[in-house]
């Protein structure tokens, strides 16, 4: 296999009064779409904030090969593109400047908005479909258009890794297909690696291609979706009794027992 | 407190010791301003009888025992307002002062001190009552509006209470000397010369004390929220009116007895709070007596500062002066106290698919505006066109004013722009975040520590003191992704704490206080051309700077997170934009004083005008924000012509009622 996209060593995040993060080690690999699962307060939103350097933390983690503390800041977007939980209300913007934010660590504060810049804006609209939608504002999309939209954004920032936190959180379930489809198929497609932090097990099951499961702040299991669908690791994941269906032509999904 | 959680801080010793030593504290300095009037030996006995007391006694008697008493129970009153309010609006941030309740009550009796002295022969209380019903409601009718939400409930309250004392200092210049008494009343003097003003604020607080012990627990059912409450069939809007009615009943019986305390009401319930009290019943319990420790322990210092220096002065200055820092302070331990989600959104404000036309129709209108200005005129008995040579006789005169209202305009119009921007809060402005007040101070430093200052010197003094102020609250509120309530929270500290240092200085009585008290309102009489065309560089210059810096801008509202993984130097970012928009402001400060609404209103007037992009809203804010400070100055010069208004003032009477109409829209 290729180099490892993130080595992350011992990794520790405290806030005052409490460990959030308790010495996670974990190797994740380029190209795949990995789910960070676990219950509530497990820290996989820390994991991955941590991940996008949006938070202090303690430990070693490599991003590329590259102390992710060495990274100058535009740099580091240029590789790497984040989606926070609940994207703010992009007031007043529409979809074309929105994905055109992306470009910022390109062109940075004061230079050329070049053909460069627009072409890769283009590129981004079309490849998450929303030609139609480029001059509406965000504000008056839907949750899952506009979802689309934060995604061009990424996606012209050009970077080949991407970190979602919960991007499908307040999604229906056909816009939440909708936009991990589109991940996964960034990834797949365009040789992309995406980190998402997931809810639904068997969303994660369903279009993750590797699974890092935490509870209470450590690492409990890191493998395939095979591995995950098992009552026992479910058990041991999210405390809950839970049952595996399997389907004939069709992956299993879990319910809780 | 029924319920101890296992989490809980064991509260109650270290509570009791705290609330005996600050007891313990206040007696001491009270007795010590009384054992120095009077030794132990020679103190009246009781009952009080004037016609047995010599003239020591009667001054102990009946002076510094009501005063004593006097805190204690406006301490307490203003306590219990403070937490009722906050209570039944949920909201940390709420209390007499910061609803515009205190300010409503000092402008009805400057009024009727001025047009109708007649009425205050009824007596203070019922002129002080009405004027603060009258701001509460105007408050609270528009916070119904917008389902209470918090940030909204304050700016409304703020903006009414900025208001009412623009008016009521206007009436104060144009009265001279004779207010200066209602001016050492504005900061709260807690002198009494009988009981009387001790049985009629006891009274006050018993009954509002018995009433709230009946609002405790509708209360806390209405802490659910106003939905859960109706669920569990509470007349929702009754309880409010009945509390809400207690509260400003309370605090408009201090303000009429005393004048204005400041923020007692604010620091009690917050201060409950950290001391770990949780709970409607607790809060309104611990907060009256806390806030009588806070006022007793003021008024105390005050007494122990007169007994050393002779110098004496209101007790509602220092209130204001604990009150700013204590609240922030407080700032990083205030946490949860806002529900998500309360804030109701207003529907999307429109956007121009061609902004440049109506730019250049801002633009134009501005030259036109300019132009007609410099022509037409008032003179005794009607309005002139002015012909050839009265132009040429008064442009030398008139131009350099105009042009330096219109640039500082344009500059408050830019730091509110960027401020917006910068902290994501459409409400952010120079005048709300304390900046004015930083700059004010500012100017204040300079005046006095400076014989006969120069206009460089004091521009320089009041463009530090705004940085500085707007450093402080971004070094208080960045840490936390600065949510809006917190920035207003450290802006209105920050602004408390200006005000009282000027109430203190004001109170002193001195000539230069006159020359600040003045400059406060905004004039741009004095200016000279030098002077207008410095400014107007200024101006040209933070605009050149916010269009480089206007990537920074599209971004930045965004959030941390988003701004931060796009590779945005965030640091860099924050103290430049925050360096620019303080300087803007000390810069337009200098003239206009710090009581305009321009910062606020220019910025929302152009996005309202459908400039969404963050150059097209930066050179609309601008341009609406100097043609603003033009129809100011041009209202100031003719309202009340031969006369001449303050500018400031006349912006704040356009700009004010202007954003209170804004935030009565409906929510879509």
């Amino acid at each position: 296999m290729s180099d490892p996209l993130f080595e992350i060593d011992a990794l520790c995040v405290d806030v005052p009064g409490r460990r959030l993060l308790h010495g996670v080690t974990l190797r994740l690999l380029p190209g795949r779409v990995t789910g960070l699962i676990g219950h509530n307060g497990s820290g996989k939103s820390t994991l991955l904030r941590s991940l996008a350097r949006q938070i202090p933390s303690r430990g070693e983690v490599r991003f590329e090969g590259r102390h992710l503390s060495q990274w100058p800041a535009r740099d580091l977007a240029r590789r790497m593109a984040f989606l926070p939980q609940s994207p703010p209300p992009a007031e007043g913007m529409s979809v074309r400047e929105l994905a055109a934010l992306g470009r910022y660590p390109w062109h940075g504060a004061l230079g050329r908005f070049g053909p460069r810049d627009h072409r890769a804006v283009a590129d981004a609209i079309a490849e998450c479909g929303l030609e139609a939608l480029s001059d509406r504002l965000v504000d008056t999309l839907s949750g899952g258009e506009r979802q689309r939209a934060w995604l061009a954004m990424m996606v012209a920032q050009q970077a080949g890794t991407l970190l979602l936190d919960e991007p499908i959180s307040a999604l229906d379930i056909a816009h939440a297909v909708e936009v991990l489809s589109l991940v996964r198929r960034m990834c797949h497609a365009q040789g992309r690696s995406a980190v998402v932090v997931l809810h639904d097990v068997n969303m994660a099951a369903r279009f993750c291609d590797e699974i890092v499961a935490l509870r209470q702040g450590r690492l409990i299991m890191q493998g395939g979706p095979a591995d995950l669908m098992r009552p026992g690791m479910l058990q041991q994941i999210y405390g809950l009794e839970m049952q595996v269906i399997a389907r004939d032509d069709a992956p299993p999904v879990a319910v809780p027992a | 407190m029924s319920l101890a959680g296992p989490r809980k801080p064991r509260p109650a010793v270290h509570v009791w010791l705290l609330g005996l030593c600050a007891a313990l504290l206040a007696l001491m300095l009270w007795q010590d301003a009384a054992l120095r009037l009077l030794p132990w030996g020679n103190w009246p006995g009781f009952p009080l009888d004037p016609a047995r007391m010599g003239l020591d006694q009667i001054r102990l008697g009946f002076g510094l025992m009501p005063r004593g008493v006097i805190a204690l129970v406006a301490g307490a009153a203003l306590g219990l307002s403070g937490a009722i309010l906050q209570a039944v609006l949920r909201n940390p941030v709420a209390d007499p002062t910061t609803l515009g309740i205190s300010a409503g009550a000092q402008l009805a009796l400057v009024l009727a001190t001025v047009l109708a002295p007649s009425l205050l022969e009824i007596g203070r209380w019922p002129v002080a009552m009405t004027g603060a019903m009258l701001a509460a409601g105007l408050v609270l009718a528009i916070g119904a509006r917008r389902g209470f939400a918090p940030v909204t409930m304050v700016i409304v309250g703020m903006l009414v209470g900025m208001t009412a004392s623009a008016i009521a200092t206007a009436v104060t210049l144009a009265q001279g000397e004779y207010l200066l008494s209602l001016v050492i009343w504005n900061g709260g003097a807690l002198v009494q010369q009988d009981w009387s003003g001790v049985r009629a604020l006891s009274l006050v607080l018993i009954c509002g004390a018995a009433l709230a012990s009946l609002l405790a627990r509708p209360l806390t059912v209405l802490s659910l929220g106003a939905e859960g409450a109706r669920a569990l069939g509470m007349n929702v809007a009754l309880i409010r009116l009945a509390a809400v009615a207690v509260a400003v009943v309370l605090a408009a019986a201090v303000s009429a007895e005393l004048g204005l305390i400041g923020f007692v009401g604010l620091a009690a319930p917050a201060l409950a709070r950290t001391l770990g009290l949780r709970g409607v019943g607790a809060l309104l319990i611990a907060s009256p007596l806390i806030g009588a420790l806070i006022l007793s322990l003021c008024d105390g210092v005050v007494l122990a500062v007169a007994g050393a220096s002779g110098e004496m002065f209101p007790t509602g200055a220092l209130t204001g002066l604990i009150g700013g820092p204590l609240l922030i302070w407080l700032l990083p331990r205030l946490r949860g106290s806002t529900p998500p989600g309360t804030e109701a959104a207003e529907g999307p404000p429109p956007r121009r698919a061609r902004p440049g036309r109506l730019l250049a129709g801002l633009a134009v209108a501005l030259m036109l505006a300019l132009l007609v200005l410099v022509w037409i005129g008032r003179v005794p008995g009607g309005w002139a066109v002015l012909d050839r040579h009265s132009v040429a006789q008064f442009l030398p005169m008139r131009l350099p004013r105009l042009i330096a209202a219109a640039s500082a305009g344009a500059a408050l119009a830019l730091a509110g722009a960027i401020l917006q921007r910068l902290t994501a809060n459409p409400l952010a402005s120079p005048e709300v975040l304390g900046v004015s007040g930083g700059a004010a101070l500012g100017y204040a430093a300079v005046v006095f520590a400076v014989a006969a200052p120069g206009a460089l010197l004091l521009g320089a003094g009041s463009m530090a003191g705004g940085t500085l102020a707007l450093a402080l609250v971004a070094a208080f509120t960045g840490r936390r992704d600065m949510p809006p309530e917190r920035v207003l929270l450290a802006g209105i500290a920050v602004s408390a704490l200006a005000s009282a240092v000027l109430a203190a200085i004001m109170a002193a009585g001195d000539a230069r206080s006159w020359q600040i008290l003045g400059w406060l309102s905004g004039s741009s009489s004095a200016v000279g051309m030098a002077g207008a065309g410095a400014l107007a560089v200024t101006a040209a210059l933070l605009l050149a700077m916010s269009l480089v810096l206007r990537r920074w801008l599209a971004v930045l509202p965004l959030g941390d997170g988003v701004a931060g993984s796009l590779g945005v130097p965030l640091r860099p970012a924050r103290l430049g934009l925050i360096a620019l928009s303080g300087l803007a402001t000390g810069a337009a400060t200098v003239l206009v004083g710090p009581l305009s609404f321009v910062g606020l209103m220019a910025p929302h007037l152009a996005r309202r005008a459908g400039l969404a992009r963050p150059a097209d809203q930066i050179v609309g804010a601008a341009l609406i924000g100097a043609l603003l400070m033009l129809a100011a100055d041009f209202g100031a010069r003719m309202a009340g012509f031969p006369y001449e208004l303050p500018l400031g003032l006349f912006a704040s009477l356009i700009g004010a009622p202007r954003l209170l109409v804004l935030m009565m829209r409906r929510v879509r």
